[in-house]
């Protein structure tokens, strides 16, 4: 375990000084992708200035809403983006994950260590600044019990979205090109998080319930920290659901991928 | 101008054979336009009109920049840019046209089947969700018509002047990621220009960007009459001149320093 751990820290820091090589140009790129991601923030704030609230929440509390998605969406997009199906893609097509599967070392971990793109440092800036803005407008009652649930919700967060990208790049085994759907579901559920649940009609809350469970990740959790009335009416354990939810994704994902795995042909590139 | 013609009929041609790529483009728009409609319904909540903008009109806005993503290249494109990087750029400008009229033909025949394939086609699958607001004389279609091909015209424009910073630098598409988020915003593609803060919405409009999102799709909703619809015609006009002057000066200066790098 501890030798897979020291794989993993090499793989990562080979491409991070590599990364690190142009230095201006690595923090202007980290500044504007801060800059850019906060635009939607701010055009939604700015929209607020005429509206006050969306269905009950106001400004502050939107922002711990769009805080947590953006920067646990951003923490997993640079931890798994070498599952992110747009750069598995050419792996596949390439014939370098043949490469992968001739060296000695766990498959999984090599494809983990495989891209890591710090420049999304910029987006998880971006999302603990809105963070700290909505710790700024809100008064969140901090309780120990909160206190220690926060980073737990923020793991179970990075865990599921990574989940849905471990699916959409074992789906490249089977068709190679990247799946436009996978898009809507990791990106779109992202932007979906971003606002409470229930504006959203029917179908579309059932699906990220029982199908992808995304409604306990970030709502029934912001629920719990904002002291909110639940308009669904779930049980009162509902915002606790995060971590056993993301885990039993995370599980499914990974069943998915091994299965991927058994039945991968190469592309003969 | 015969040339013209034939590279946008080969351009929508070659559009077309990306058949699977427009159906995927059409559902993800469909889904993101959901979620902002959704939005813009817990906003007004049962409020029949904010600043002049109805509730209708503001969902039929969502529905409407949806459809004109791909006709506009909304997100923009880094396609010349592709070609000056690759080389290519040296192939055509040996062409009898210039490369101004050569790139707005290629974008003139994909947009035109994009219109069509994510245009209108993605208006009916909107309409099967949300009602839509229709232009309701003959007058208002036509208003629309013009309307909407000049912000084409100064959609293309600001995209090729755009896509000329990779003639001065090689990290041009940093740059054209700043610009394109920019134009998006404030162009009233995120949020209609009418739900903004009025100190924010003036400032828009001191930039060529409304012209490409907000304006047409108020002409559309027939929000503006008169002299006023005329002025806000006659601003996309000068926009696109202005844009398209620019562009074509920036071009040469361009072209003087171009350098070719193997073969």
């Amino acid at each position: 375990m501890l030798r897979l751990l020291l794989i993993y820290i090499k793989l990562l820091s080979i491409q991070i000084r590599s990364q690190m090589q142009y230095r201006v140009s690595f923090l202007l790129e980290v500044i504007s992708t801060a800059l850019l991601n906060g635009m939607y923030f701010a055009s939604l704030a700015l929209v607020l200035e005429r509206f006050g609230q969306i269905a009950g929440w106001k400004l502050g509390e939107i922002a711990f809403l769009a805080g947590m998605a953006e920067t646990s969406f951003a923490t997993m997009d640079m931890l798994f983006s070498g599952f992110d199906p747009d750069g598995f893609s050419p792996m596949v097509r390439l014939g370098r994950f043949d490469q992968i599967l001739l060296r000695p070392i766990n498959i999984t971990l090599q494809v983990f260590g495989s891209r890591f793109i710090i420049r999304r440092l910029g987006r998880i800036l971006e999302g603990v600044t809105i963070l700290v803005i909505s710790f700024a407008l809100t008064d969140i009652q901090w309780t120990i019990g909160k206190m220690l649930y926060l980073p737990v919700v923020f793991i179970s967060q990075v865990i599921a979205m990574g989940s849905l990208f471990v699916v959409g790049g074992t789906l490249i085994f089977w068709t190679v090109q990247p799946i436009e759907a996978v898009n809507i579901v990791t990106y779109g559920g992202t932007e979906l998080m971003t606002y409470p649940m229930n504006i959203y009609p029917g179908w579309i809350q059932r699906f990220f319930t029982y199908v992808i469970p995304f409604v306990f990740m970030n709502f029934y959790p912001a629920l719990y920290f904002l002291n909110k009335p639940d308009p669904l009416n779930f049980p009162s354990f509902a915002p606790f659901l995060s971590p056993f939810a993301a885990l039993s994704m995370l599980l499914l994902a990974m069943v998915f991928w091994r299965f991927g795995i058994n039945h991968y042909q190469s592309t003969g590139s | 101008m015969q040339f013209f013609w034939r590279l946008v009929s080969v351009s929508f041609r070659q559009e077309t054979t990306y058949r699977t790529a427009m159906w995927a483009g059409l559902a993800t728009n469909l889904f993101f336009g959901l979620l902002k409609a959704a939005l813009i319904t817990a906003l007004y909540a049962g409020k029949g009109e904010v600043n002049a903008l109805s509730f209708g009109g503001a969902i039929t806005f969502v529905g409407l920049t949806q459809a004109l993503i791909a006709f506009h290249r909304l997100f923009g494109s880094t396609d010349l840019m592709t070609t000056v990087y690759s080389g290519q750029v040296a192939t055509d400008l040996l062409r009898p046209v210039g490369l101004y009229p050569f790139w707005m033909a290629r974008e003139l025949g994909r947009s035109l089947f994009n219109l069509m394939g994510r245009g209108i086609l993605y208006m009916v699958f909107f309409r099967m969700f949300f009602p839509l607001q229709f232009p309701c004389s003959l007058l208002q279609w036509m208003t629309f018509m013009i309307s909407v091909s000049l912000a084409w015209f100064v959609s293309f424009s600001w995209n090729f002047l755009v896509n000329l910073v990779s003639f001065w630098t090689t990290d041009g598409r940093g740059v054209a990621r700043i610009a394109y988020t920019l134009s998006q915003f404030l162009s009233g593609f995120i949020m209609p220009l009418a739900l903004l803060p009025d100190w924010f919405s003036r400032l828009c409009s001191w930039t060529p960007f409304p012209a490409i999102v907000n304006t047409p799709v108020e002409v559309y909703l027939g929000m503006h009459h008169g002299s006023e619809l005329i002025w806000l015609l006659v601003l996309q006009v000068v926009w696109f001149l202005v844009l398209a002057g620019v562009g074509h000066l920036v071009l040469q200066a361009g072209l003087r320093r171009l350098v070719i790098q193997g073969g």
